[in-house]
């Protein structure tokens, strides 16, 4: 990365309440362009919540969040343009059960881009032959395998061209085979310079691919760093604690 | 020991002699079978019997079928063929007591219920009312299941001022029976300036009345579909009604077939209901007919129609169902 890092996303004392359940306790967090930034921490500690929020799946209750300079908690900011150039994949990869992979992977395009139904359907192809699956382009989702289907819809958010693309522990539904073939596909996504913010804990995958490290616990950022700082010294004990139970 | 031995019943000894044969003991049910046919052949009263032995004699022949014929059907592992012979065979015994015993007059029957002569020069007033009842049945089927539809997509949206009015509108019309609807649509609505020819109330009547449970239906197909895969759309950058009419409802639809179907089945029979205001649909032509012959069979011949036109209809939304369960297994 260049000096001038260009910032992608921001956010400012976030906070988030479910009824008087206190789930994000003021995050501050940056995500520069070409990053990789890896969530790790305890269940329940808000990570899912953190990342529903940036692209406001969730509302957040207060502070601000910034998309390449633009605060989308405000309500004059058009959500759907903002979340078009943001991709979003999914633990239990809810793809369309009615729409075959390439239907899928087409709809957005065609429907918020508006693209012409066949050049959508070029690119969706292309996008399929990326992630090993182009030879499954008319199988429905009930056809293929958790992992194949995880890669759909990592395709179906590729898309749309997105600027940057979540992960909300987009391997934790699959079985131990299945899940090398989907990290093969982000780790790729990384290495072309896509800006990724990964919940995971897939500590080999982050150990590669993530830039930083960020760990939630309690609703707070309670420790940062690169991956080899945090796996090998963690500072705060309850990082310790959480990394000696998953090692 | 000897004494025993003498005192063995018929039975008994009848058993002792055939019991252990590997044929005897498979066929041996069919014995009671034999027993069923010959008490029917000979015993049993040609007619009406006379005194209560006749009826006893009766009774107890019924209740031995009965017994024979559902320890058949209750062992599975008896041939196919003999399960056949035994249920049809109850309905037969049945039917065959009921035509001897009950008293019944069956020419005086066939002639006044079933007499075709009575349905000389009425069959064309009968098909014009049957074609009122199916253009009735089909606009109401589709404006109710267009408003339905629309008013379900809006109680989706969740909010709490159009939630309410939906809400009344639903319970109001669910809550009138459709019969008197009619009546207030044809007779009251006048006073209000809205004079309605019978055929444009009957629509009127069915369509509201129906697409407050089309509502329903749509609604609850809906509400079927995985919050998830409203979120998954949404992710994307579509619209709320983008995800509705793409992602949702497509969904929803496969869910509602069956039901609907079930719906427009009842709707096509509750169309007999307009004839309270004298629109001439198949029951108002059956019941002229009836009155102009001085004979039911027109009458009869109305609700045979109605069994025609809608027995495919029940078959192709039990069709549905089955398939329907088979794809929402898939879809999981």
């Amino acid at each position: 990365m260049g000096e001038e890092r260009q910032v992608m996303i921001e956010t400012v004392d976030l906070h988030k309440y479910f009824k008087d359940h206190h789930v994000l306790k003021g995050i501050n967090a940056k995500v520069f362009k070409g990053e990789v930034v890896a969530i790790i921490g305890p269940s329940g500690a808000g990570k899912s919540t953190f990342l529903r929020c940036i692209n406001r799946l969730e509302e957040p209750s207060s502070g601000k969040i910034l998309i390449e300079g633009v605060d989308i908690t405000s309500p004059r900011v058009d959500i759907n343009k903002i979340r078009s150039e943001i991709g979003f994949v999914f633990q239990s990869y809810n793809l369309f059960p009615h729409l075959t992979a390439i239907e899928n992977i087409k709809l957005a395009p065609v429907h918020v881009r508006k693209i012409p139904e066949k050049e959508a359907e070029q690119r969706g192809l292309e996008l399929l032959k990326k992630v090993g699956l182009e030879e499954k382009a008319h199988a429905y989702p009930d056809q293929l395998s958790g992992g194949q289907q995880q890669r759909v819809a990592i395709a179906r958010a590729l898309a749309m061209q997105p600027h940057m693309v979540f992960f909300d522990e987009p391997t934790s539904a699959l079985d131990p085979e299945m899940i090398r073939e989907v990290l093969d596909v982000m780790q790729n996504l990384a290495a072309e310079g896509m800006t990724m913010i990964v919940v995971s804990h897939e500590l080999g995958f982050i150990r590669a691919a993530a830039s930083r490290v960020l760990v939630l616990a309690d609703g707070c950022i309670i420790e940062e760093g690169t991956p080899n700082e945090l796996f090998n010294s963690p500072k705060h004990p309850r990082t310790k604690e959480f990394l000696s139970k998953i090692l | 020991m000897e004494r025993n031995q003498v005192r063995q019943s018929f039975y008994q000894r009848y058993r002792e002699k055939f019991g252990h044969l590997s044929w005897y003991k498979r066929y041996e049910f069919l014995l009671p079978l034999v027993l069923i046919i010959f008490i029917l052949g000979f015993f049993l009263p040609v007619a009406r019997p006379a005194n209560a032995c006749g009826w006893f004699l009766i009774l107890f022949f019924i209740l031995f079928v009965l017994l024979w014929v559902i320890g058949v059907l209750a062992d599975a592992e008896k041939p196919r063929w003999l399960r056949a012979i035994a249920a049809i065979g109850l309905i037969f015994v049945f039917a065959l007591c009921f035509y001897r015993y009950s008293g019944a007059r069956w020419d005086l029957f066939t002639r006044t219920f079933l007499n075709p002569s009575m349905l000389q020069g009425a069959w064309s007033e009968l098909l014009l009312g049957l074609e009122m009842t199916l253009k009735l049945a089909f606009v109401s089927m589709v404006i109710s299941t267009l408003l339905g539809l629309i008013i379900a997509v809006m109680r989706s949206f969740k909010n709490p001022i159009l939630e309410f009015f939906l809400v009344i509108y639903i319970d109001f019309f669910r809550a009138i029976p459709l019969i008197v609807l009619l009546v207030f649509v044809y007779y009251a609505l006048p006073f209000l300036g809205i004079a309605l020819d019978p055929y444009l109330a009957a629509i009127l009547a069915v369509s509201l009345n129906y697409s407050a449970y089309v509502a329903e239906v749509f609604r609850s197909g809906i509400e079927s579909i995985h919050r998830a895969q409203v979120e998954a759309a949404r992710s994307l950058g579509l619209r709320p009604l983008q995800a509705m009419r793409l992602v949702i409802l497509p969904q929803a639809v496969r869910v509602v077939v069956p039901p609907l179907t079930g719906l427009m089945v009842a709707l096509l029979k509750d169309t007999a209901l307009a004839t309270i205001i004298g629109l001439p649909e198949l029951l108002y032509k059956g019941i002229q007919t009836m009155i102009w012959k001085a004979n039911p069979t027109p009458l009869v011949t109305v609700a045979l129609i109605y069994i025609l036109v809608l027995l495919p209809l029940t078959r192709f939304s039990s069709y549905l169902e089955k398939r329907s369960k088979k794809w929402v297994k898939s879809a999981r």
